[in-house]
């Protein structure tokens, strides 16, 4: 496992990228997390996706799938792919902070 | 019912061929191929999404709304144990003006495309294995 700064700190990453501690989450973790993914403006709606998807993993210690993203929040399938290009699981999932989904492609 | 032929390429990569058409499959970078085509798994959710939306295509024509594009867009998450696809989502876009009472009707014929259908009740799939006979040939002849 590597560390890299991410928002100011050190945080352990693997070799996808996802952060290994979601506690080390903030942000400004967020930001940096996002420019990995090639998000160099994160707008309100990437803003609802990730919130969403903090939310639902700290309630449920797993990421949602992909159709209830889009139900919760409003999001088309295509939508949520031009925001995060790499997909809900890879690029949101990666920039909310979540481990990497076992569905991951 | 025409051949469809799977060839080497290189790495993991391979040539579908039918009907003097080909696609190129690969595997991503991640999973040891070089990202230079479909992979299976795409294959496989993007033939579901066209066999949908062809239906749908059709369906729109025949109610009049043929000026119009269906267009699908799909996801997919794999599942381990064994690794599979277990979950496609699928979203399917009506043309301009398309009555929104008709949605349960699209609806039923997306699912009913052969493929969706082909899915919900898989097939068995009867395999065989074979061997290249003229390279075994071969190895006798160098070993007499």
């Amino acid at each position: 496992m590597d560390k890299i700064e991410l928002g100011g700190k050190l945080i352990e990453i693997d070799e996808d990228g996802f952060i290994q501690d979601p506690d080390a989450w903030d942000e400004k973790v967020a930001l940096d997390l996002a420019k990995t993914e090639a998000v160099d403006d994160m707008t309100e709606d990437h803003w609802k996706v990730v919130n969403y998807l903090r939310e639902y993993y700290l309630e449920y210690n797993m990421a949602p799938m992909i159709r209830k993203v889009c139900k919760s929040t409003g999001f088309k399938l295509k939508e949520i792919y031009d925001l995060f290009p790499s997909g809900p699981a890879k690029g949101a999932c990666k920039v909310a902070g979540l481990p990497k989904p076992t569905g991951c492609v | 019912m025409n051949l469809i032929t799977i060839t080497h390429k290189d790495g993991l990569a391979f040539d579908v061929r039918v009907r003097r058409r080909r696609i190129a499959t690969d595997m991503s970078l991640a999973e040891g191929g070089q990202g230079k085509g479909f992979t299976p798994a795409e294959l496989l959710a993007g033939g579901l999404g066209a066999c949908m939306a062809m239906r749908v295509q059709a369906y729109c024509e025949e109610r009049g709304y043929g000026g119009g594009d269906v267009s699908v867009s799909l996801a997919f998450e794999f599942l381990g144990k064994p690794k599979r696809i277990g979950a496609i989502v699928a979203d399917i876009d009506l043309p301009a003006g398309f009555p929104e009472e008709e949605k349960e009707e699209v609806r039923r014929i997306a699912e009913a495309a052969v493929i969706c259908e082909t899915l919900r009740k898989p097939p068995h799939v009867d395999l065989d294995i074979q061997f290249d006979r003229n390279h075994q040939t071969d190895r006798k002849a160098v070993s007499a």
